[in-house]
């Protein structure tokens, strides 16, 4: 067991010692780019103790070595909570002047660790030639540390890494200060509001690099990086930053040499900079844009989750609705989700996950649309569309989700569903969802539209054919009241004229004993009486019609009586076979009784 | 008798074509019509506008052809892509208002024109017209239930009645008759004279028309006097409604709803 343990002990020795070799590293350090006739240092360090007189240094070729190599060692020892940790160091450091222009390559320099060898990469190194030769270096003859730094030794530069970009497109801006002199602190740093467009400040690496700028090789700090996203189309200006810091210049004084020191003086030179001002050109989008684009510019996909097929009245649910992609994520308006008017809607929730990088803003954003079903029935969700525009093809893209039915169940109280929001469920009001303009009409095309007739010739003439038609039927129907009149007249007068005769006629059968023609003349005669004399068609009459008229004409009520048993016995009598009843009598009868309602009736 | 009937011959062979080209035409307008709202089911309102657009041009106006005409223009000017073009780019606007006032013109009875027309002019910046006196208000609504042609056969029925009504006054026999064929026929008196008045008022109130629409694509400006060097009054939009006083060069004498005058360009206003 004891040996077992120790065994142990042995490998996670070896393990972690095997480890900490891995963890040798060789690197070389040197400033990719250099001016001809400027010194540099290229420095090989090793984290672990080497062999003695392992290092072996690489052929500088095109370079001068002015010193080297210097070594220099460390170690530290450093206890961190109770643990013990131990670093070592170990460059090699040359001072190199190139000769020549053009790149070069620094070889391998390989060193050796516990018997192991290391080596390093090569490093290509740009040497150019500066214009203006060597700089300032040149003019140490100068009293004043104002003028020791030339107007180019201190730059600074907005950079930015599109001109010509979409609305809602985002470019990234970096503010970077070149120097070929020490900068000892910056006093003030003043940059623009970024007007139109929506700026996010990024994180960076800020570790210096040297970059040649018109020919000639400065550090370059880099001091901010945004993300800028323009909110308009047009040409925008950014204007200039400004910028105040101070640098140091360092005056080799003869007159007061110090013997320590080297009669070094430091002097602090405040310097104004200020960038040149970027104009953007924001373009407008492309035409043919689809009636869901909101202004999404980038590339995205969409996914949703729907909500379930089938749930139960006054039951909440959700849809969701994530757009995820890189682009301007930030100003996305919602899609918007139509929903039957049955279903109580809530606002959307957004959750955005989106991270800044320079290349733009990337990520996912959320939506998620809660509804209540408030009645039943199938409802028919349609496809939420959301349109994007695509800078790089330049082209409009249009993403949808799935069509949906919801089949909502009655849970038995969708009736007497809560009043809630301006939806009043059953029973209630309706509610005004939108307004447009009528239909058009679509029946057969009409008749092209007439004339306006009032007081045209053609008009007058209808109202005076009016009239005329009037006049002339008045003027006609009063001619004719008027003849009617005469004839009934007449008529009346005439009655117990004919009355008499067709007695008389009777009176002849009578004589002649033929009874059936007495009989029928007295009839004929006593029915034609009345008829003429008031003017009563004979067809309409009877006699309760005849009763009726004489009493309305002041005749006695028995008198009318007689003359309707007349009637009755004449009518028995026509076509009885006896000889009952004498005809002289009804004839005597009948003349008598027509010559008293001829007493009352005349005028 | 024999040059008589040569000469008969003669004017109905002139008449012919006369009488064929309205037959023709009324065909193609019926051809158009229905292409029209064949097109405006589809959506493509601009051939809609071209149909009906085409009918007009032969003639065959009436206020139902006006009517879809605005409908199919307000729709177009509705249809734009965001991002390119603005609503009503071309003008759709003021030529849907002009439209519906046309159809309204020759129909003031017609509702769905005048529900359209008010949806539409929400759409303008117009202003609101000086208040009328109620009398005049009453006498218009009553006068645009229906068209002037409508009054006249009002007042021809009306005439008739009363006619009839005065012939039973002169003739009837019995006492009751003749007091309601008197009192009847003066009634119907002032109908008729009524009437008459509102065809002659409608139309006048056509005929005297000087109303004009604007129709110009962009917001156009209003100038004291008829150079554009002049003060600038106002900045109407397309669809604003104004009475046309008379033309100077190029320019127009308007004057607002509300009693402002200006000059504007001829060519941005339509005469209704």
């Amino acid at each position: 067991m004891k040996v077992l343990f120790r065994f142990i002990l042995v490998l996670v020795a070896l393990i972690s010692s095997s480890v900490a070799w891995g963890q040798v590293s060789f690197t070389v350090d040197a400033p990719a780019l250099t001016a001809l006739g400027q010194p540099f240092r290229v420095e090989f360090s090793v984290d672990a103790e080497p062999e003695r007189d392992s290092f072996k240094a690489p052929s500088f070729e095109g370079f001068e070595v002015l010193a080297g190599p210097s070594v220099s060692t460390g170690h530290s020892i450093q206890f961190v909570n109770g643990k013990q940790s131990s670093s070592y160091n170990c460059s090699y450091t040359f001072v190199l002047l190139p000769s020549e222009s053009g790149t070069y390559t620094i070889g391998s320099a390989s060193i050796k660790v516990d018997g192991k060898s290391y080596t390093t990469k090569p490093l290509p190194i740009e040497v150019i030639a500066e214009k203006g030769g060597a700089g300032s270096t040149e003019r140490t003859t100068e009293q004043r540390p104002e003028s020791r730094i030339a107007k180019d030794d201190i730059l600074l530069k907005l950079l930015v890494s599109e001109t010509e970009v979409y609305k809602g497109e985002s470019i990234r801006a970096w503010l970077v200060l070149y120097t070929r002199v020490n900068i000892d602190s910056i006093e003030s740093l003043d940059m623009p509001s970024f007007d139109g467009f929506w700026s996010q400040e990024l994180t960076f690496d800020n570790t210096p690099s040297r970059e040649q700028v018109n020919g000639r090789v400065y550090e370059a700090y880099k001091i901010k990086e945004l993300l800028l996203s323009p909110q308009q189309s047009g040409k925008i200006v950014i204007p200039a930053t400004t910028m105040s810091l101070l640098a140091q210049v360092v005056v080799e004084d003869k007159r007061h040499f110090d013997p320590i020191f080297g009669g070094r003086q430091i002097y602090h030179v405040q310097r104004e900079l200020k960038t040149q001002p970027i104009t953007i050109n924001v373009k407008e989008f492309p035409a043919g844009a689809p009636a869901s684009f909101n202004g999404a510019v980038g590339s995205f996909r969409l996914t949703s989750r729907m909500p379930q097929s089938e749930i139960e009245s006054n039951t909440a649910d959700q849809m969701e609705i994530t757009i995820t992609g890189s682009g301007n994520l930030k100003f996305i308006a919602p899609p918007t989700l139509s929903l039957p008017e049955s279903f109580e809607k809530y606002d959307t929730k957004v959750v955005d996950n989106v991270k800044l990088a320079a290349s733009g803003a990337s990520g996912s954003i959320t939506y998620t649309y809660p509804f209540v079903a408030r009645s039943a029935g199938e409802f028919h969700i349609d496809p939420v569309l959301f349109s994007y525009f695509d800078p790089a093809t330049g082209q409009y893209h249009t993403l949808a989700t799935e069509a949906a039915t919801i089949t909502v169940t009655d849970d038995g109280t969708s009736v007497a569903a809560p009043v809630v929001g301006g939806y009043a469920g059953f029973g209630g009001t309706m509610r005004q969802l939108d307004r447009d303009i009528r239909y058009i009409h679509t029946d057969k095309l009409p008749r092209r539209a007439a004339e306006m007739m009032v007081l045209t010739p053609l008009y007058w003439l209808v109202v005076v054919a009016i009239v005329a038609s009037f006049v002339v039927a008045y003027v006609l129907l009063r001619k004719r009241i008027r003849d009617n009149r005469n004839v009934v007249a007449r008529r009346m007068k005439r009655a117990d004229k004919v009355a008499v005769q067709r007695l008389r006629m009777a009176q002849r059968s009578m004589e002649g004993g033929n009874r059936h023609a007495f009989y029928e003349e007295m009839l004929r005669a006593m029915w034609g009486y009345i008829s003429d004399k008031f003017n009563i068609p004979v067809s309409n009459l009877t006699k309760e019609t005849i009763r009726e008229v004489l009493y309305r004409r002041g005749v006695a009520a028995d008198v009318a009586e007689q003359f309707c048993e007349i009637i009755s016995r004449s009518e028995e009598a026509q076509y009885a076979p006896s000889t009952e009843g004498d005809m002289g009598e009804v004839y005597a009868f009948a003349a008598e009784v027509i010559s008293k309602i001829e007493d009352v009736v005349k005028r | 008798m024999r040059y008589i009937v040569k000469i008969l011959t003669l004017v109905v062979v002139a008449m012919l074509p006369v009488v064929g080209s309205a037959a023709d035409g009324r065909t193609t307008a019926e051809a158009c019509w229905k292409e029209g709202i064949a097109a405006y089911e589809a959506g493509e309102y601009g051939r809609a506008v071209e149909s009906f657009e085409r009918i007009a041009e032969l003639g065959e106006v009436s206020a139902d052809l006006y009517y879809n005409l605005a409908n199919a223009y307000f729709k177009l000017g509705q249809q734009h892509t965001p991002g390119e073009s603005r609503p009503f780019a071309d003008g759709e606007l003021g030529r849907a208002v002009l439209n519906y006032h046309r159809a309204l013109r020759l129909n003031p009875a017609m509702e769905d024109a005048r529900y359209n027309l008010d949806i539409a002019v929400d759409y303008t910046n117009d202003t609101e017209a000086v208040p009328e006196n109620f009398v005049v208000t009453l006498w218009r609504s009553l006068r645009d239930m229906t068209t002037s042609n409508g009054w006249v056969v009002v007042s021809l029925v009306a005439l008739a009645l009363t006619l009839a009504l005065v012939m039973l006054y002169l003739l009837a026999e019995r006492s009751v008759l003749r007091k309601v064929g008197f009192f009847a026929a003066i009634l119907l008196v002032v109908v008729v004279v009524m009437s008459v008045a509102l065809a002659i008022s409608s139309r006048t109130a056509v005929e005297g028309d000087d109303r004009g629409v604007v129709v110009y694509n962009a917001t156009t400006t209003v100038h004291a006097s008829p150079n554009s060097a002049s003060k600038r009054i106002r900045e109407p939009m397309q669809g604003v409604t104004v009475r046309l006083l008379r033309e100077r060069g190029d320019w127009t004498e308007i004057v607002f709803k509300d009693g402002e005058k200006g000059w504007i360009r001829t060519s941005h206003v339509e005469k209704i």
